[in-house]
């Protein structure tokens, strides 16, 4: 009794939220379906219009409950975007272990660019349903119903569905995902990066997130930010969000108390990659992205003990049936 | 819109008009559609194209009334593109409602005008059409069918033609006599001379189908031959190329419809079908004609293999005379087919090439009884095995195995006998040697290849050349080749060939295999590349089994162990499996003794993951030990990780009690299993409660149930 009350004293949030979902989580019925979709999407199987209906229903009630800062506790396995590259998700899950034995934290960007974004979304959003507490998704800058219009995830839709019906279930659903997340009070995660726009957490507690991914301000700077070598705040390539420099980052983590910010949202060849003097990690989990790019993937493990050290694990893409090997080699002009 | 009052059931066919053209699509619709699983890339979508799509064949059975079925055919008409590939899927249902009668006379005049809809829309009827049969008033009636077949025989996009030939055979085989020669293969004749190549590309495929018809009537045969000999010629290389796909089925019908005779010289096979084998080889035509050679000889291979067992089975009892003539022409035949093959190793196509190669183990069994061609052939294989080509290497390693199985013999490397002569001859033939025992040369060769694609093929095949060599054979040849793959740079190599030891374990012994293996597997037990790792991992138990239990504690246990604390995951899980597996085999008290403490001090793992790994393996354990070991030696080590800081061990203790729970008699588990149960049941964490109700329920039936007995 005493270990579970232990536990209990160190993740408040865990306690309060299982308070209000225990519930529906203890009656088996509920479990059932989900149990049922999610043999269907480990095979790759997608599921029906009205299975995703369902679904993205229950999985709104779960994430409703989510802040926008949403406290996550340790260990936890924190991972970057998957762009529905689903093969490459499994091989994560081989990497990393399967849920929920092992926890995960996803930083966004489910959905575009692969050809599986509508079973890997589906896939994710059914494990958060079934297993709230040992897995957590976070929106990025490609859960949007603008973005994915126009890179992949709309046409998939329409081809595997016949109509936009499941589109507009998921991206009516990604207005409810979490913006970022705090790991044990110290690794601060999110898909993209800093806002001039917002210093503290708090400010980020206070933004109303249900709404579509803005063309600015700070809900958008937080999808779509980039670190860069130069100080301060710049003018970002991208038309969206910031660049923000070492200063940046450093202040920001000390004000909040915070030991790292973890973000995804750029494809980096080794998968991670530490910037600003280790303030700022990136990381990303779609191996050799959009099929041609040749980069490893990565996954961040916390452990429990020494959050301040966390390990990275790299990984390649599963090996496919009848899939020429690429090039490990990217050509210059591509980078 | 076209203006439909369903109401008014009797003018409605008459008012259809064909589809015309509308504005384009709105705007959010991709321009491909559905079309994309119809090329070359399936992989990609065809699994995800088969949400909802499998209602199709139980459309004939959903009875629909009369105004249904207008209303579907008014869907036809509409200009949204998915509700009418639904309608054209229904035509079915539609003729059912209609009628024979105005099916025939109304339906297919109006599919007949609707020809030039998108291709989509065109494949669902041309699909449908072949299941109407039942329903223009059955078989009498069926030829009407191919009005509308004729014009999708012709138009642009393949996929549509393909389904309409489909289904034009499918309405020709329940077509009577009389129909079929006057109306099918009337069809088929316009097609081959029609203007448009597509309608010609549609007579290649069918003309073949249609032959094996065409019995008794050396007329008619000789008069689509002749119509599939210009499409050999045809000046448009898309249809000689289909024309090419389909010579060696033409050459297979022809041969079993008519028989030997055709063999014979004025015969066609003689006369006219082997000049298309040789013009369509011809280094004039474009590769993609050329492309088919090796499939074709295949079949005159096996059709001529065939035809000599009938006439062998067949000449001891009647004329022997034929039987020897027929012999002899089947000679002559590959004798003028063998240059053919032996071309295509040498095409300045790699395509060509490559497809010789791929398909290379088809060619040799096609050929191997029959005389005079082994030597020629194998000699051709050795030359692809050296392709300045790496693909044409690597297609033709993967066929080595098969290549090599083949019961004839052949003379050695480099062997020049006698002349030509000695063909029979008792002297030059006792040097034959198994065709084996010629490639395994080539092994050794390709170990050194420069592509790696080449020796991951060749670690894929090489264990299986050990049965047909035989112990010692592969011991002197194969094996020094086998410890060269297995210290391959590349880990593929290395992967393939560790996953297929089991077969040259069969063949030379564990011994031998052990002390020339072990210490390239120690090697390999450390890889970089997990998969490499995972399939050591898995050879385990039956090196276990073979190599005894001391010499297997000794140099083997700490390895698998330490895969316990791997940092992969699956890696983490298959150690545990495997740890049950040794177990097993090598018992409880072995375990106790050499598993047990090393498990315990992975218990105090700092890693979350690597404590549940031996939780888990310590269940998995368990469950295959003696009721006294798991009661008291595992037990009591899984009930103290109950409180475990982290939930996910704490729920994997539930789960592992519910292991090995129905070990234990049931005062062990009321005393023990049950407060421990009961307390994660109240744990902080939904998971943890959740998987222990499920393990206390699990335990409870059984206890329940087993006091029963």
């Amino acid at each position: 009794m005493t270990a579970a009350n232990a536990n209990a004293a160190t993740s408040p949030i865990r306690s309060s939220l299982s308070s209000t979902t225990s519930a529906p989580l203890n009656a088996p019925s509920s479990h059932a379906d989900f149990e049922q979709y999610l043999a269907k999407l480990t095979h790759g199987t997608p599921l029906s219009e009205s299975e995703v209906q369902h679904l993205c229903n229950k999985a709104r009630e779960t994430l409703t409950l989510e802040a926008n800062v949403q406290p996550v506790s340790a260990p936890v396995t924190v991972c970057g975007d998957i762009h529905g590259q689903w093969h490459d998700l499994m091989e994560l899950y081989r990497i990393g272990g399967s849920t929920p034995d092992t926890n995960y934290l996803f930083m966004g960007d489910y959905v575009d660019r692969g050809y599986y974004s509508v079973e890997t979304v589906s896939l994710l959003v059914c494990l958060k349903v079934r297993y709230p507490e040992r897995i957590h998704i976070l929106r990025g800058n490609h859960e949007s119903r603008q973005i994915t219009q126009v890179y992949g995830f709309y046409d998939e839709c329409v081809r595997k569905y016949g109509s936009a019906n499941v589109w507009k279930m998921f991206t009516d659903l990604f207005d409810y995902f979490p913006l970022t997340a705090v790991v044990e009070n110290q690794i601060f995660c999110l898909h993209g990066g800093l806002s001039p726009s917002v210093d503290t957490l708090d400010h980020i507690r206070q933004l109303d997130r249900v709404q579509e991914v803005p063309h600015e301000g700070p809900m958008c700077d937080l999808l779509w930010s980039d670190p860069d070598d130069r100080q301060g705040w710049g003018i970002s390539p991208r038309g969206a969000g910031f660049t923000f420099g070492q200063d940046v980052s450093e202040q920001y983590n000390q004000r909040n108390g915070l030991s790292l910010v973890a973000r995804a949202h750029q494809l980096v060849m080794e998968g991670y990659n530490w910037s600003h003097n280790k303030n700022v990690v990136t990381i990303f989990s779609a191996p050799n992205y959009c099929y041609r790019c040749g980069n490893q993937a990565a996954i961040m493990e916390v452990g429990e003990n020494d959050k301040s050290k966390p390990s990275f694990l790299q990984f390649d893409p599963a090996p496919r049936r009848g899939e020429p090997h690429v090039n490990r080699r990217t050509p210059d002009y591509f980078l | 819109m076209i203006d439909v009052d369903v109401t008014d059931t009797g003018t409605i066919i008459g008012n259809i008009k064909p589809h015309q053209f509308l504005e384009p699509p709105p705007i959010l619709v991709p321009p491909e559609g559905g079309k994309i699983a119809n090329g070359d890339d399936d992989n990609y979508y065809g699994m995800a194209m088969a949400v909802d799509n499998d209602n199709n064949d139980n459309i004939i059975d959903e009875a629909i009334d009369e105004e249904d079925a207008l209303r579907t055919i008014e869907k036809l008409l509409g200009d949204d593109l998915p509700s009418r590939i639904e309608a054209a899927t229904k035509l079915p249902m539609i003729a059912k409602a209609l009628g024979p009668q105005r099916t025939r006379e109304e339906l297919l005049p109006f599919l007949s005008d609707s020809v030039d809809d998108e291709d989509e829309v065109l494949e669902e009827i041309a699909s449908s059409l072949g299941k109407l049969i039942p329903f223009v008033g059955g078989k009498g009636h069926a030829s009407v069918l191919l009005q509308p077949l004729e014009l999708l025989l012709a138009v642009e996009e393949n996929v549509v033609r393909e389904k309409a030939s489909t289904s034009a055979i499918a309405i020709s085989q329940q077509m009577n006599d009389d129909d079929y020669q006057t109306k099918f293969i009337a069809m088929i004749s316009r097609l081959a001379t029609k203007e448009w190549s597509t309608a010609r590309i549609s007579a290649c495929g069918l003309i073949p189908v249609a032959f094996s018809k065409m019995t008794n009537n050396p007329h008619m045969q000789l008069e689509h031959v002749t119509y599939f000999a210009n499409l050999c010629r045809d000046d448009a290389p898309m249809v000689r190329r289909i024309a090419s796909r389909n010579l060696g089925s033409l050459l297979n019908t022809v041969v079993v419809t008519i028989g030997p005779s055709s063999l014979s010289e004025g015969g066609l096979v003689w006369d006219i079908l082997l000049n298309l084998y040789e013009s369509l080889a011809g280094g004039d035509q474009p590769d993609s004609v050329r492309l088919h050679t090796t499939q074709n000889c295949v079949v005159l291979g096996q059709t001529m293999t065939l035809i000599k067992e009938q006439v062998l089975s067949s000449s001891s009892s009647n004329t022997s005379h034929e039987g020897g003539e027929a012999l002899l022409r089947i000679n002559m035949i590959v004798k003028r087919i063998l240059p053919l093959i032996v071309a295509t190793i040498d095409d300045r196509s790699w395509r060509v090439r490559w497809t010789a190669a791929s398909k290379f183990a088809s060619v040799v069994h096609a050929f191997s009884s029959l005389d005079g061609t082994m030597d020629a052939l194998v000699s051709a294989y050795e030359k692809l095995l050296q392709d300045p080509e790496a693909e044409v290497r690597t297609a033709a390693t993967f066929n080595l195995s098969e290549v090599a199985k083949t019961e004839a013999v052949v003379y050695p490397a480099g062997w020049t006998g006698v002349g030509g002569e000695g063909v029979g001859d008792v002297d030059s033939d006792s040097r034959r040697i198994p065709v084996a025992l010629r490639l395994v040369k080539r092994v050794i060769q390709l170990t050194e290849d420069d592509s790696e694609n080449v020796r991951v093929a060749l670690a894929v095949v090489a264990t299986n050349l050990a049965p047909v060599l035989g112990k010692d054979a592969t011991i002197k040849t194969l094996l020094p080749a086998m410890l060269l793959l297995l210290r391959d740079s590349t880990s593929e190599v290395r992967l393939n060939i560790i996953s297929s030891l089991s077969m040259l374990n069969e063949v030379i012994g564990a011994e031998l295999l052990i002390e020339s293996l072990l210490p390239a597997i120690l090697d390999l037990a450390e890889d970089s590349k997990w998969r490499v790792r995972l399939a050591v991992i898995d050879r385990m138990p039956l090196l276990a089994k073979q190599l005894g239990t001391v010499i297997f504690s000794d140099r083997l246990l700490s390895l698998c162990v330490g895969w316990l604390g791997d940092d992969i995951s699956s890696i983490r899980e298959a150690a545990a499996k495997n740890l049950k597996e040794l177990t097993a085999l090598l018992g409880s008290e072995w375990a106790v003794q050499n598993l047990l403490p090393r498990v315990q001090e992975v218990m105090e793992n700092q890693s979350y993951l690597r404590r549940m790994n031996a939780v888990q393996a310590m269940s998995l354990m368990a469950t295959v030990m003696d009721e006294s070991t798991a009661q008291w030696e595992i037990l009591p080590v899984l009930l103290e990780m109950h409180c475990d800081p982290v939930p996910n061990v704490r729920f994997n203790v539930a789960k592992g009690l519910g292991l090995v729970g129905p070990l234990l008699n049931s005062s062990m588990y009321e005393c023990q299993i049950v407060p421990i149960l009961t307390l994660l049941i109240e744990d902080a964490d939904p998971d943890v409660r959740y998987f222990a109700k499920q393990s206390i329920d699990l335990l409870t039936a059984f206890f329940e149930s087993s006091n029963l007995d």
